[in-house]
Formats: C-alpha cells, sequence, structure tokens
C-alpha cells in the first residue's frame, strides 16, 4: 500500500525520522514494516518508532553510506506517497498487564526504535534501556525517556553514563533472572549480550531478539 | 563416540522417493533430487574436528534400501543417531527410531527439524527418541551437546545447554529452555564436502545448470526477511544470523579451484542483499572466480535487490536466482506477509533478465482463502511473465501447511484443515478446505507446466538461449529435459488426487 510522508526530521547527519500517514494501520509495538520508494520495486525492513496511540507511523532511519533504501527515503518530499507493507514480525512485548513484569531493552544504534514504540505505547511500563553508540549524535530523542530509565553506554566518546560497549557496562550489572530481556541492533552484540545474561543465570526464554544487519 | 547424521530412504507406496523440496519441505517423487543438508553438513564437520568418529549416513543419497540402511547403521554400533525430520515423515520417523532403539537401545537418538523442534513434546510421546533439538541451530548446539554427553554421566539431569528438551524417564521430559537465535555463523566451519561425499549431491539437482554442482555453506540462517506466514523461517523464536563474506567467499574458492566445481547455489531462506550482495559479487570478480566456467545462483524474495546489484552480480557469474512469487493478487501476498507489491514483479524480472539472470519462479496455489479470480490472476500473470521471456522456469505446488508455521496455525484456528493424518501433509494434495472445488487449484497447476510446451515460451526460450554473444545455447538439452521431468512428474501426482475431491 501507499502512504503519505507527512515529515522528515533530521536527527543528526546520519540519522532521521520519517513520519508517514498511518492510514488507519493497526500494529503492535515492536513490530517493523517494509519500506521503499514509490515504483522502485526495492524495500527495506524498518522497526516502528512511533507510539501506537498516534494518527502517524514514525520509522528511525540511519542513512548508511552506499546504502540504497536508507539514503533514498530522506530524499522524498512532504505530500509524497511510499510504497508500505507490514505491519509483522513478533519482537513484541508478550504482556500480561496482571502481571508485573519488569524489562530490560538493550540496543545498538537505530535498535532503539522498537523500545521507543514500546515505552510511549506502554505507561507505567517498568523497564530500563541500554543503548549502546558510538558518540552522542546518536542519542535519538533521548527526552522522550524519562532519564532514570536510560543508560547511554557511548564507545567513542567521554562524559556519558558509560564509556565503553554495551556489554562493558553489562558485565557488572546486576541482572534478575526473571526480568525479561529485549536485544535489538547488529547481531554481534546481541550475541555477546545473550552469552553474557545466560553466564549471570537468565533463561534462554526470558532472553528476545531482533537483528537489524 | 561415534555419531551417526543419518537420513533413511523413504519410499511412498507409488515407489516415489522422498526429497526435500520447495522451501526445503518435503515431496515424494520418482526422478531423485538430492539437496545437501547444509547446516547438519556443518554439525558433522564440526565434531569431526572435535576428535569425534563421524558416520555421514544420508540413505538417500548414497543410493540405499531402507533394509540394508538399517542394517548398516545398526552394524555400525553409533553411540548418538542425528535425524532431521518434517512434518509429511514425522510418523516414519518415529517407527525409525523405534526401529532402531529396539536393535541399539544405548544409542541415544536426537531428533532435528523444524516440526520437531516445534512440538517437542510430541515426538518425545510417540517414539524413543532421547532428545529433541528446540534449535535450528543444529551444528552450534550439537558442538556443545555431544562433549557434554561424552563427559557427564548426568546428562539427562543436569544439562546445562539451552534449546533441548531431553527425556528423563517414561513422561518425564526436561525442557532446557530456548534456544539462541543469533550464532556467529563464522565460527561454524564449512562443510567437509569429502565427509558429506558432496558428489552424490553433485549431479541430480534441477537447480543446477551444469554439473558438478553443489551447496555453498549458507550465508544467512535461516531468512533475512522471515515474514512469509507459510515459511518454517518464520516464528517468534527464530530471526537471521549471517555469515562474512570474507569467509564465504574463500568457501567459494576452495570449490572452484580445488573441487572443480561449475555451479554454486547457496539455500539460504534469502542470499545477502544490499552491501554484503556487492561486496561478496566483487569479491568474486577480485579473485577471478567468475574466469572459472562456474555460474553461481541463490534464493532472493522480490525487493531485495536493486540495478546495481543485479549488473554487479551478472558480472560475477551469477546465473539462476530463485524467487517465490507464490502469487499474483495483492491480497494474498498481504496475507501472505510477502511484503512486496504485484507491481513489483515484472520491473523486478525485467533488471534480472536485462542482466541475463536465469530467474526461476515458485509459485502456490490453494490457500484456504483463494478464490477462482485469485487463482486466475495467478496464472494470467505466471503465463505473461513466461511468454515475456521474464522468467526462464518456474515450479508449482500446493500450498501445505506444514511445520507449525503461521499459516498452519491460522489453518488450526479457522478450523479448515482436513487433514489429521501428517502422512497426509506430503504436498500432492490439498488438504485445508478451499471456497472453489480442489481440482480448479491441480487443473491451475497443470495450465501453469503447460507453459513450458506452449510455441510461443519454446519460442522465446530458443530466442534467449540462443542469444549471439552468449554460451546459453548449452542449456537447451538442460531445459528442454526439465520442463519435460517437472511436468511428467506434477502431472503424476496431480492425477492421483484430481478428481477425488471436490473442496
Ligand atoms: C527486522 C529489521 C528491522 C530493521 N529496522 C531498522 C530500523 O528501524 N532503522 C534502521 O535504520 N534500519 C533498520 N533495519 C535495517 C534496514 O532494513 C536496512 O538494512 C538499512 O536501512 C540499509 O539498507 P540500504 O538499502 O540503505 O543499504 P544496504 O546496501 O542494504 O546495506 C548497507 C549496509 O548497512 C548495514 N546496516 C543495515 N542497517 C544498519 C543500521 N541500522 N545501522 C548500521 N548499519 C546498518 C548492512 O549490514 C549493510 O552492510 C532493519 C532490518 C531488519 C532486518
Ligand atoms: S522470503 Fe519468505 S518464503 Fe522466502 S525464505 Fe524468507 S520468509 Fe521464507
Amino acid at each position: 500500500m501507499l502512504l503519505k510522508v507527512l515529515e522528515i526530521r533530521n536527527l543528526s547527519p546520519s540519522a532521521y525520522v520519517l513520519r508517514l500517514d498511518r492510514n488507519g494501520i493497526e500494529f503492535k509495538p515492536g513490530q517493523c514494516a517494509n519500506l521503499g520508494l514509490k515504483g522502485s520495486g526495492v524495500n527495506r525492513e524498518y522497526s516502528i518508532y512511533s507510539d501506537c496511540g498516534t494518527p502517524w507511523l514514525e520509522f528511525l532511519i540511519k542513512e548508511i553510506p552506499g546504502g540504497l533504501v536508507s539514503k533514498s527515503l530522506r530524499q522524498v518530499a512532504p505530500g509524497q506517497m511510499i510504497e508500505f507493507h507490514g505491519p509483522y514480525g513478533a519482537f513484541v512485548l508478550t504482556h500480561d498487564s496482571s502481571v508485573s513484569i519488569r524489562y530490560t531493552f538493550i540496543g545498538t544504534g537505530t535498535g532503539i526504535a522498537p523500545f521507543h514504540s514500546f515505552a510511549l505505547s506502554y505507561p507505567g511500563l517498568q523497564y530500563r534501556l541500554i543503548h549502546g553508540i558510538r558518540d552522542s549524535s546518536e542519542q535519538y530523542d533521548y527526552s522522550d525517556f524519562p532519564r532514570e530509565r536510560i543508560t547511554s553506554c557511548v564507545s567513542r566518546e567521554t562524559g556519558h553514563d558509560f564509556h565503553g560497549r554495551v556489554t562493558h557496562f553489562l558485565s557488572d550489572q546486576d541482572c534478575p533472572a526473571e526480568d525479561r530481556y529485549y536485544l535489538c541492533g547488529n547481531q554481534k552484540m546481541i550475541h555477546e549480550v545473550y552469552d553474557l545474561l545466560r553466564q549471570k543465570g537468565v533463561s534462554g526464554s526470558n532472553i528476545m531478539m531482533e537483528a537489524f544487519f | 563416540m561415534k555419531i551417526a547424521i543419518s537420513y533413511p530412504p523413504i519410499v511412498n507406496a507409488d515407489g516415489q522417493k522422498a526429497m526435500v523440496s520447495q522451501n526445503r519441505n518435503v515431496q515424494f517423487f520418482k526422478k531423485p533430487t538430492y539437496l545437501l543438508p547444509v547446516v547438519h553438513g556443518q554439525a558433522a564437520t564440526w565434531l569431526r574436528d572435535m576428535g569425534f568418529e563421524i558416520l555421514w549416513d544420508d540413505g538417500n543419497a548414497q543410493l540405499k534400501l531402507f533394509d540394508t540402511w538399517m542394517e548398516d547403521l545398526v552394524r555400525q554400533q553409533p553411540d548418538v543417531v542425528v535425524f532431521e525430520s518434517t512434518t509429511p515423515v514425522m510418523k516414519f520417523y518415529w517407527d525409525v527410531v523405534n526401529q532402531l532403539k529396539k536393535q541399539l537401545p544405548g544409542c541415544i537418538v536426537i531428533m532435528t527439524g523444524y516440526h520437531s523442534m516445534r512440538k517437542p513434546e510430541e515426538t518425545l510421546e510417540n517414539s524413543d527418541t532421547d532428545i529433541v533439538l528446540r534449535s535450528n541451530h543444529v551444528d552450534f548446539t550439537l558442538a556443545k551437546l555431544i562433549p557434554f554427553i561424552a563427559e557427564s554421566n548426568g546428562w539427562r539431569d543436569n544439562c546445562p545447554i539451552e534449546g533441548l528438551m531431553i527425556r528423563r524417564g517414561d513422561k518425564d521430559y526436561y525442557d532446557t529452555g530456548d534456544f539462541k537465535q543469533i550464532e556467529p555463523l563464522d565460527l561454524s566451519p564449512d562443510v567437509d564436502r569429502d565427509l558429506v561425499q558432496w558428489k552424490n549431491y553433485a549431479f541430480e539437482n534441477g537447480n543446477f545448470l551444469q554439473t558438478p554442482g553443489t551447496y555453498a555453506t549458507s550465508v544467512i540462517r535461516d531468512c533475512m526477511f522471515g515474514k512469509c506466514s507459510f515459511c518454517r523461517y518464520n516464528g517468534p523464536d527464530l530471526t537471521f544470523s549471517m555469515r562474512s563474506v570474507t569467509k564465504s567467499l574463500d568457501e567459494y574458492q576452495r570449490l572452484v579451484e580445488d573441487y572443480k566445481v561449475r555451479e554454486i547455489f547457496d539455500d539460504s531462506g534469502v542470499w545477502y542483499r544490499g552491501m554484503e550482495a556487492r561486496q561478496f559479487a566483487q569479491g568474486i570478480l577480485d579473485r577471478g572466480l567468475h574466469r572459472k566456467d562456474c555460474y553461481f545462483g541463490f534464493n532472493t524474495r522480490f525487493g531485495y535487490m536493486e540495478e546495481d546489484t543485479i549488473a554487479l552480480l551478472a558480472k560475477a557469474n551469477f546465473r539462476f536466482v530463485l524467487i517465490g512469487l507464490e502469487a499474483c493478487d495483492q491480497e494474498t501476498l498481504d496475507k501472505l506477509s510477502k511484503g512486496y507489491a504485484v507491481e513489483d514483479v515484472i520491473p523486478n524480472l525485467k533488471m534480472y533478465t536485462k542482466y541475463g539472470l536465469f530467474p526461476h519462479l515458485t509459485i502456490m496455489v490453494g490457500y484456504y482463502w483463494q478464490t477462482r479470480e485469485q487463482l486466475q490472476k495467478t496464472v494470467d500473470m505466471v503465463k505473461r511473465i513466461m511468454f515475456q521471456g521474464l522468467a526462464r522456469t518456474l515450479q508449482v505446488t500446493l500450498c501445505t501447511p506444514l511445520d507449525f508455521t503461521p499459516y498452519h496455525q491460522e489453518c488450526l484456528d479457522q478450523g479448515v484443515l482436513q487433514a489429521k493424518d501428517y502422512n497426509d501433509f506430503d504436498m500432492s494434495r490439498l488438504i485445508v478446505d478451499t471456497p472453489i472445488p480442489h481440482d480448479a487449484y491441480y487443473e491451475a497447476i497443470r495450465e501453469m507446466y503447460g507453459i513450458a510446451f506452449h510455441p510461443r515460451f519454446i519460442s522465446r526460450q530458443l530466442a534467449f538461449l540462443t542469444r549471439p554473444g552468449t554460451t546459453n545455447w548449452k542449456f537447451l538439452f538442460t531445459y528442454g529435459g526439465r520442463a519435460i521431468r517437472r511436468v511428467r512428474q506434477h502431472v503424476f501426482n496431480l492425477t492421483k488426487h484430481q478428481g477425488a475431491a471436490t473442496s
């Protein structure tokens, strides 16, 4: 289906938020969709970034040097139509509101996108967010999260919550076995964090993952 | 410890052999196709490298009869036997396990495959299987599990390895928790071609344009997209893992230079896309592998490849590209979560054929909602595509709910699944309620296969294959023979059931 572009909001030289008219589309936070330029016949997956209560759909996209879709989507103008397929995917919260579950969300770069949607869609959610980035330009929309819930692990700059990678940060953190852990972003981080959580006694059944690349 | 990775020969009442086919589903065919089970090949290689004795025991590819296969296996006295199954042969496997355990009670039987991984208790209840692997990463899991069993007497009680269901007692099963979805694929070795007797798989494979061909160690496990509802690579328990381009290129180089293969196919659900696809093609060119009379091929989906990438792939001697078309009405594509528009199909195919690649389309009919109009749209568009020369070959199958995929679950939830017996899930007949008689779908399959004999298609095909400046003429017989073989097999299968069922 075709959806109208409402806005492109640049967050950094390499990242932007693409806002589309929602057109009544229902989704579960954590799901993704395939987006592409109209008529190009080429598309890629993007996790939904926005709150499920808004009249638009947003996507947080990193423009990859030499990449086709991430670059071309940044060049569309408001009012233009783009190709949308979905939403789909099972990286969702298996959320039973009668039970209080604590979540740890661990993402790298744009891997924060589904967690942004979780945080905004489920007020009162008990979570902490650990975000692995290279520098502060990747601290996307941090003001949308309560400050105490987010830890920014910055590998190439000092002066932030933690200097280093998420695996280093997590290694001396308490990781309760009964919490649910959601990992999203690049595969290397995901598999390293998984092994770390297992060493800390977390069952594989409490660890969900979504790889972007 | 001796570990057997075993595939028993399976023959049905019509004398057809069970083969792994479209979407790695099992179908019964007279003319064999032998597909190398890549991940199990990696597991065998890895365990051998760790010092275990390996018996690569593919009774099908080794052309054994069932009794000989069983006798040989029992004579070998393995400590562990690993099987791989899927829905239509599940009951057969339970029976095989029980027979084997009678003869070798001390042997540990491990069941792998997408059916049992989603319903492990069922296999433990219906057979004497000891362990069901709930993980698709058979290589990583076995590389942890086998040494643990070798060293620990109490492995049934204290196994710390996730992704298993272990028999502790008669009705006492121990679930070790969900498995790790992403593994660093570069740590798993390339398939040792000698260990798996690669030549057994090098000739009888309809996807090879020239032989000997082989399957590469897959670059993606299982599928980067992984959303199509009928596909076993879709599920909350699955995401994808990717191998590095360099490691894969090193394997291609060895296969071309040391094994002199003339075709390499990568059977990943979908192969690399974008940057990685371009880096791979460039690597082939930089290493000069495109000049060694070897073709390369892969599976992909509509929407993953853009023109620059396709042009580079063509330069690097890629030819065979298998793409799931499934259906040609948007409603069905959306219900299947295919993630592309019908309008994308022709432009995508034009790009592939423009650069001389050979698209092979896989199509399915018989979805439980499929109306006559939707079916006709598929038949008409497939004809248009083939008559315009936008694809070289096609394969049509009956959509069969399998392995507890979302489509399977949907059929159960909607109450449209007619078959109760797993043996009936062999894709030889429709097993769901449909809005029009089943014969209409069988007829549509005949019509689509019939395109191969239409003068318009034949003249298009001849024009393409004899195009000046190419050496495609050498595929004239490959294509002619393949068309006849495919139509014969499918007509044989369909005539068994056409007229037998109405809806
Ligand atoms: C389930 C899923 C959800 C995704 N969600 C998002 C999302 O919310 N936001 C987003 O920006 N991307 C997301 N991606 C990645 C996205 O689909 C594309 O791969 C990416 O935009 C590059 O596409 P391209 O055509 O521009 O470049 P390509 O030529 O296809 O790829 C360029 C290179 O970029 C790497 N790459 C891909 N994504 C990223 C990334 N996010 N950060 C750094 N490197 C990357 C690839 O490995 C590749 O080497 C998701 C991928 C998947 C599978
Ligand atoms: S593209 Fe769809 S059908 Fe093909 S392997 Fe991936 S999930 Fe399966």
